[in-house]
């Protein structure tokens, strides 16, 4: 996972982890798409990210969103269910912020309250960090994890 | 019937079930008969104007139904429907 977020910085990367009783056991990139969801993006940020995100180019709007390619997205719930592994986890980096959910992440991620959320921070290059989350009803509460 | 798989986050609704089958004519006609059978799932993938929410993305079979007719495409007896909520976010610049 930081390997491919640090393919994609300055971007912000995502993806997801399958697998089976808690333990991952499948990775899926996905493209983020951020850039080409305009009327997404209104749907789900504030106002002021809006104004900030239509001031942007595309390439710099994925330095500070992500919006996972449902195309992306669906090919590997295909593959997840072909493999009988379950969605675990969503990950996404924070280029230059730190590993905790950001307000939008905040809002966002709670379409999905029953998986974690990692959050991947290259902020110290030399040092990056992965928290976990899982976010429900505007908190966002970690939960710690084991490197297998 | 209609083969429906609900997403992760939906499973609540649907007593944990990921796979569920309801008759249906077209999406539209689809969601109501899922929402009677499982209270509530219209409120997720509908806003208050009946009209697919943004962040939820309905395939029928390997076609997202935004590129065929949206709510109004046809469905038939054996076609597969999956509901994809979008996973997004930002960080905290502008925020
Ligand atoms: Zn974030």
């Amino acid at each position: 996972m930081i390997a491919h977020a640090r393919e994609l910085a300055p971007h912000e990367c995502c993806g997801m982890l399958a697998g089976k009783d808690g333990r991952v056991t499948h990775h899926y990139k996905i493209k983020n798409v951020v850039a080409t969801k305009e009327e997404g993006v209104k749907a789900l940020f504030d106002e002021a990210k809006i104004t900030t995100l239509e001031q942007m180019t595309s390439e710099e709007r994925a330095d500070i969103a992500f919006w996972m390619d449902t195309k992306d997205m669906f090919a590997a719930q295909k593959d997840m269910r072909a493999n009988s592994v379950e969605l675990l986890a969503s990950y996404h980096s924070h280029p230059i912020s730190p590993a905790r959910p950001s307000p939008t992440d905040i809002k966002a991620l709670a379409l999905y309250p029953d998986i974690c959320h990692i959050i991947i921070s290259l902020q110290d290059p030399k040092a990056p960090a992965a928290n976990a989350f899982r976010i429900a009803n505007g908190t966002a509460t970690p939960v710690p994890y084991h490197i297998l | 019937m209609v083969k429906v798989r609900i997403p992760t986050p939906l499973r609540t609704l649907t007593g944990g079930k990921s796979e569920v089958e309801a008759p249906a004519s077209d999406i539209q006609a689809l969601i109501e008969s899922l929402n009677g059978q499982f209270p509530g799932l219209k409120d997720r993938v509908c806003d208050d104007k009946g009209e697919i929410r943004r962040f939820v993305n309905i395939y029928l079979n390997e076609e997202d139904i935004r590129f065929l007719k949206g709510k109004h495409t046809p469905v038939k007896d054996g076609d597969e429907v999956s509901i994809v909520p979008a996973i997004a976010g930002g960080c905290e610049q502008g925020a």
